[in-house]
Formats: structure tokens, C-alpha cells, sequence
């Protein structure tokens, strides 16, 4: 053959097997940058997840930053993420400007009490009922611990903590006392951490945190000064055997899964986009719904059901 | 060199307006009287009342105030007029390290240090309950912000005072003390506001670390322990939502606003105070 018909035979094939490898090897050419901001409560899911996919993926980078499941929306809505973590229902309003959630996976959010509270073995063995909590958030009728376990003569003040920041715990919580989290009464510090903090130092505090921040992980018990409060779900005025679930992570994520714990609080965890998942976080999301469920377990969450995650995965395409 | 002054003074009018323009939205639908005074403040109910947060901003920062001026003032006096060199050349750098931390870590001391010794042995001195996260506490992390820049500016002040001014007192013979509270004080007096005019700047608008520490209830204090909710918290807080309920964006820029125009009607009272104590001393 003379020269240029075997220089265009070799371009030819240079771009077919181009072609052929790329379509072969769709994995190793994902590359760019992720941006995601949004819900404490995904945070640490979230980091596992990205640090998984950015082993598979060397080229691809995720910017992750915490902030709130207000400022994840706002973020995402405003275009300056690429996906936003959000820890609860997603309103009508964020829908009509272009929210749209994929569910990912699955926590809750817990009452917390100091462990140094004076009515602590009271709290144990009773719990709390969900009108004694909207007592103490809402409607402010119920102050002081006493009246929380039915002994008038404590007279001790009960130190309400709320979330000043926007975010999916504190709206989950309220809606579980049946309000939005601008309904809630308390102190509002800022951010899960703080939250956790700030009950941690006050004897006579009561809060709500996402599991994850009121568990230690390492151990699997609550964090060094805070107890998990116990709902007493049958408003009974004791906590069943049934009901006491909260000594250890793992027992708790067993009673969100099989639904013994009531949703809200617990809640399904959301990552959100402006319309529609495309590229790069189309592909992350599609990896989470099915590649990354298998690490969900293992970080104190619950994993969707097969049902579940099989809608979701709908959602993307 | 003139457009480039002319362009700092004007972004002042240029906030403002983009600030009244997406702000217009609530003053709209709202009238002005329930926005200003206003105490409830349900924005899923469409309820937007200023009042508190007005409030609690005045509170905050006039605690701050009425905290760091005279410790600021006396230390000023005296690294000018007493300290020794060496100890200025510690001192003073020490006092402008202040100014490099950044807010967040301020935040975080509070709620380690502060708010817990409020909590334990302030309140209970004082005979009030209180979780620790108030007024007062964020009253003194300001107060601690605003340390470097008043003193810095004042001891320079205080140190311009010509040399002779003091020659002439001491020689009539008046003590060193006295010197220092009658002359010098009267020269630097339009400095000292100057400085703390500065100060208050820094502390309207301090964010992070104010609403760390300050309980972020949406109800007017009543006392120092208890907690506020100053204009720049609710600004960071409620950020979030700011898409997801209506008019909350708009309302958000109104505080914005709101909290723009009190700090300029603040610069501007504190411009004719200078002018007259300027006067008064000529």
C-alpha cells in the first residue's frame, strides 16, 4: 500500500481501539470533581461513600463539607453543589424550584438526656412519652424533671436544647412532636456536634441528636456523658422489654430496621440535585444505590430495602 | 487614584440597594410596623418579627461595649504611659495576636470556657438559672474580640499626644496620674472614640462566634443570662432554609439590611460626636 492509505488505516484503527477501550473500560475514565454540602446526618456516610468511590475512581475528586440539611438545599438549589445531603422530607416548595431527592439510606434521630441527669434510673425504666416531649418542646408545659417521670417533689429545672441551624434533625424531630423545627422551644446551638456538646456538659439538659453523634463509634454505646433517652412507645409509663433498644448502636439500628422505632424520627436520607442527576454525580449516586449499599451497614445505618432502592434507582435515569 | 475612592465609598450604596431591592419583596407584603416590632417570628406561617433580633443585637453588642471599654481604655494608658519598652514589645504583640484568631475558634472557646463558667458560678453569684448560653456569654467573647483593635488604636493614640502637653502639666506639678486623667486623656479623647467606634463595628457584625455561645432563641432578653438571638446569627442560621419557605429569602435580606442601616446610623451619631468633642476641644 503506498504511505497515506497506511497512515489512514492506522488513525482508523488507533481511534477504533480508542472507541473499544473506552466503551471496555468505562471506569477508568471517570474523572472531575464532585461537589456536596448539606445534612450532619449523611456526613460521616457520606465521607465512606466518597472515600470508596475515589478508590475505584483514582481521577475523580468529591468536595464534601457539612453545614446543615438547609444549607445542602439552598446550596444545590443555588447551584453552587453538585448534590445536596438532606436529612428530611423534602418540602413542596424546594420541589417546585427543581429538588429532586433520591433516597440513599436510612438513620434516625434520638432524645438525649446528661448522664448525670438526678432522675436518670427514673428516665431508664419509664421513658418518655411522645406527649411528655411535646410537653417539654412545644408547648412549654411541662419544666421541670419531676413532672417528666411522675415525681412531683424534683423540682429540678429541665434545660431545653433545640438546633439553631437549618437543618434535617431538628425538622425531623419536630415533626415527630407533630411541628415545624421553628415550633421548637430551647436553647438552639449550633450544628450536631454542639448539640451533642452542650447536653453533654449540663446535667439538666435534654436534647436530640442523629444517632451517629450520640453514638460512639467504637464502641457502639453512647458517647462519654450523654444517655439515649427511651421512648416509651406504648405510653405505657415503663419501657418494655420491647422498647429497650438504646444500649448499643446495633440494637437501635435493628429496631429502625425492622420499623419498632417510629419514623419520624427515624428518617430516610436524601441526596438532592437541581432537576436532574447528570454526570459525574449521576454516576456516584447510581454507585451508592448499588455498589455502595454494601458499606452502609458497617457505618451505623440502615440499609434500603431492595424494593426501595430499586425505585430510586428509576429516579436517576 | 480617584475612581478607586470613589469605588470604595460607593459600595456602601451599592450593598444597600441590592440588599432594599430583594428585600422590597417582604416590605411589600408585610407592613413595616409588624416587621419592626413585631416578636413572633414563624417564618413556615409566614410570621416575620424583627424585634427580638433587633433587640438582641443592641444587647449583645452594648455588653460587649460596656465590658471591653475600660479594660481596653486602661490598658491602652498604660502601655502609652507607664509600661516600660521591653514590656510594650511583649505586650503588644501579644494583644494584636488576638486579632489574628479567627472567629470560629473564639466560638469554640465560649462553649468550653465560657458558657460552663457562666453556668456554674456566675449565674448562681448572681442568684439567676441559666444553661450558660446568653447574653452575657456572648457579651464577653465580643468583648474579647474587640480588645485588640481598641487598644491598639487608643495606645497609638495616647502615645501621639505631643510630649510637651505632658511637660506642661507635670511641671505645674501635677502627679503622673493626674497628668494622664486630665491632659493627656482630653487631647486623645477624639482618638479613644475613634477607636471605639472601630470596636463596635467589629462587634455588630461578629457571626460565628456570637451565635455559638449566645443561645439563639428568638424572644428579647430580659436579662443578661438570658439567651438572644442578635441579626447576624439569624443571617448564618437560617441560611439554609432560605429557599425552602417563602418570603424567607426576602426577609432574610430585610435583616440584612436592617442590620446594614444600624450600623451606618451608628458610624454616622459617632461622626457628629467627633465633630463636637473636635470642636469643643479647639
Amino acid at each position: 500500500m503506498n504511505k497515506r492509505g497506511t497512515i489512514l488505516i492506522a488513525i482508523i484503527l488507533v481511534i477504533l481501539t480508542a472507541t473499544f477501550a473506552y466503551g471496555y473500560f468505562p471506569n477508568q475514565d471517570l474523572e472531575g470533581t464532585i461537589k456536596v454540602s448539606g445534612a450532619w446526618a449523611l456526613y460521616p456516610m457520606m465521607v465512606e461513600w466518597a472515600e470508596e468511590f475515589q478508590r475505584i475512581h483514582p481521577k475523580v475528586r468529591i468536595d464534601l463539607s457539612a453545614g446543615g440539611a438547609g444549607k445542602g438545599m439552598t446550596d444545590v438549589l443555588g447551584g453552587l453543589v453538585d448534590m445536596g445531603m438532606i436529612s428530611r422530607e423534602i418540602y413542596p416548595e424546594e420541589i417546585q424550584r427543581g429538588a429532586l431527592g433520591v433516597a440513599v439510606c436510612k438513620d434516625a434521630v434520638v432524645p438525649t438526656v446528661n448522664k448525670g441527669n438526678p432522675v436518670l434510673n427514673d428516665l431508664l425504666t419509664r421513658g418518655i412519652k411522645r406527649r411528655t416531649f411535646m410537653d417539654v418542646w412545644v408547648s412549654g408545659n411541662v419544666t421541670s424533671w419531676g413532672e417528666v417521670v411522675g415525681r412531683p417533689e424534683v423540682k429540678a429545672k429541665i434545660h431545653v436544647y433545640t438546633r439553631s441551624d437549618a437543618c434535617g434533625a431538628a425538622e425531623t424531630w419536630a415533626n415527630y412532636l407533630r411541628c415545624r423545627q421553628e415550633g421548637l422551644l430551647g436553647v438552639g446551638v449550633y450544628g450536631d456536634p454542639g448539640l451533642a456538646e452542650a447536653v453533654k456538659n449540663d446535667p439538666f439538659g435534654i436534647g436530640f441528636n442523629n444517632l451517629n453523634y450520640a453514638y460512639d463509634n467504637s464502641t457502639g454505646k453512647p458517647i462519654e456523658g450523654l444517655m439515649v433517652a427511651p421512648i416509651d412507645l406504648n405510653a405505657n409509663g415503663q419501657v418494655d422489654e420491647n422498647e429497650n433498644f438504646y444500649d448499643t448502636k446495633a440494637k437501635l439500628l435493628e429496631a429502625i430496621a425492622t420499623g419498632v422505632y417510629p419514623s419520624p424520627p427515624a428518617r430516610d436520607l436524601y441526596v438532592v440535585a437541581k432537576g436532574e442527576f447528570k454526570g459525574l454525580a449521576k454516576e456516584f449516586v447510581k454507585w451508592i444505590l448499588t455498589g455502595g449499599q454494601q458499606h452502609v451497614s458497617q457505618t451505623g445505618y440502615i440499609q434500603l430495602s431492595k424494593e426501595k432502592l430499586a425505585e430510586e434507582l428509576k429516579k436517576l435515569s | 487614584m480617584l475612581t478607586a475612592t470613589i469605588f470604595s465609598s460607593l459600595i456602601v450604596f451599592l450593598i444597600a440597594f441590592v440588599l432594599l431591592q430583594k428585600g422590597s419583596l417582604i416590605l411589600t407584603t408585610k407592613p413595616l410596623s409588624e416587621l419592626l416590632f413585631s416578636s413572633s417570628w414563624y417564618p413556615w406561617r409566614g410570621e416575620f418579627g424583627f424585634y427580638p433580633f433587633i433587640v438582641g443585637t443592641f444587647w449583645v453588642t452594648a455588653l460587649a461595649m460596656i465590658l471591653a471599654i475600660p479594660v481596653c481604655l486602661l490598658s491602652a494608658i498604660y502601655l502609652a504611659e507607664y509600661a516600660s519598652k521591653s514590656v510594650r514589645e511583649i505586650m503588644k504583640p501579644l494583644v494584636d495576636l488576638l486579632a489574628g484568631i479567627p472567629s470560629v475558634v473564639y466560638g469554640l472557646w465560649g462553649v468550653l470556657a465560657i458558657v460552663p463558667l457562666i453556668r456554674d458560678y456566675l449565674a448562681p453569684l448572681a442568684g439567676a438559672a441559666t444553661t450558660g448560653y446568653s447574653v452575657l456569654a456572648g457579651g464577653m467573647v465580643l468583648a474579647i474580640m474587640v480588645f485588640p483593635i481598641i487598644i491598639s488604636v487608643s495606645e497609638e493614640v495616647f502615645r501621639a499626644v505631643p510630649y510637651e502637653v505632658r511637660e506642661a502639666s507635670l511641671a505645674l506639678g501635677a502627679t503622673r496620674w493626674q497628668t494622664v486623667k486630665h491632659v493627656v486623656t482630653r487631647k486623645a479623647l477624639p482618638g479613644v472614640v475613634a477607636a471605639v467606634i472601630l470596636g463596635f463595628s467589629r462587634a455588630f457584625g461578629e457571626t460565628m462566634a456570637v451565635l455559638m455561645v449566645v443561645g439563639n432563641v428568638p424572644k428579647a432578653p430580659s436579662s443578661v443570662f438570658d439567651p438572644a438571638y442578635p441579626l447576624p446569627a439569624l443571617i448564618a442560621n437560617s441560611y439554609g432554609e432560605m429557599m425552602s419557605i417563602p418570603l424567607y429569602d426576602s426577609a432574610l435580606l430585610l435583616a440584612a439590611l436592617i442590620l446594614l442601616l444600624v450600623v451606618f446610623s451608628f458610624s454616622v451619631a459617632a461622626r457628629v460626636i467627633l465633630m463636637r468633642i473636635e470642636r469643643g476641644l479647639r
